[in-house]
């Protein structure tokens, strides 16, 4: 995972792109996130197939390292389109844009698409992330 | 290995309530989810932290309960939910750990078009006190 320059909410404009993350998939990563959702299926444990919401999880680790949320961030509303199946053998990459940005009173929200293929470019997952934002001090950068 | 949905698509009627589950939420396994997306934002992690905030403790990760979601519908519908599912939630209250979460969908509507049958349902997750955490709308496609 390269470490990317995060950027907070007054950097960034609509439209914005965020550096794509590439995550090569392993068993240890897929392990640690059935054991934190304690997902017992068996479709998980007799086959290679990876838990939508495993892929989902690393498209918000790789929405995090490009984007810095204030302490009072509240993700509000989440969509998620389940395309196509993903192995554990898989490299997964990761895509993000912003797509509305709105300020309503003294909080913002802010809408960001979310995309990932895998290594065939074949899409596996489209989503939406829905966050509001606590007001920006400009005067403490915060 | 599960492929097939575990509805029968024939069994499927408008009102049918899915198979419900439960789930605990506890520290250790937030602590785990952290690390899985990489969210280490400390009112998920930092007790201390938390305790100081409006929140007076910490919180599950929305993302984490609405994987909850995601396992009653891979219950309900097996493999045909890991490529064809669709998930729209809003995150209405926190999960906290030692709640309670129960997690509950209704099929609203079945409809059979070309070689599939689209499926549209509500979900729901409740705290032990019935406080909505998450409430939404899940739709599925499924081919024939």
């Amino acid at each position: 995972m390269a470490k990317q320059p995060k950027l907070e909410y007054h950097q960034i404009e609509v439209g914005y792109e965020f550096p794509p993350t590439s995550y090569k998939l392993d068993a240890s990563m897929v392990s640690t996130y059935l054991k934190a959702v304690e997902e017992t299926s068996r479709l998980y444990q007799d086959t290679e197939l990876v838990p939508p919401m495993a892929i989902a999880a690393y498209a918000m680790a790789a929405l995090s390292q490009g984007i810095s949320l204030p302490p009072g961030t509240i993700h509000v509303n989440q969509e998620l389109e389940f395309l196509n199946t993903v192995s554990v053998r898989d490299t997964i990459t990761c895509q993000a844009k912003v797509s509305r940005k709105q300020n309503r009173g003294r909080l913002h929200l802010m809408t960001i698409d979310l995309d990932v293929f895998n290594q065939n470019q074949k899409k596996v997952l489209a989503g939406k992330v829905g966050f509001v934002l606590p007001e920006y001090d400009e005067d403490n950068g915060r | 290995m599960e492929t097939s949905l575990r509805l029968p698509l024939s069994e499927l009627n408008e009102g049918m309530s899915l198979p419900e589950i439960k789930k605990s939420v506890i520290q250790e396994n937030i602590n785990l989810y952290a690390e899985a997306s990489q969210d280490f934002n400390p009112i998920h992690i930092d007790e201390d932290f938390a305790k100081k905030t409006p929140l007076g403790g910490t919180i599950a990760h929305g993302m984490l309960i609405l994987a909850y979601v995601s396992q009653m519908m891979t219950a309900a519908f097996g493999r045909s939910w890991l490529a064809g599912g669709k998930l729209n939630v809003r995150f209405r209250n926190p999960a906290r750990p030692g709640d309670t979460i129960t997690v509950s969908g209704k099929i609203l509507k079945v409809e059979k078009g070309e070689g599939q049958t689209f499926i549209n349902c509500d979900v729901l997750c409740r705290n032990q006190n019935g406080e909505s955490v998450i409430t939404g709308e899940a739709n599925l496609r499924v081919k024939q």
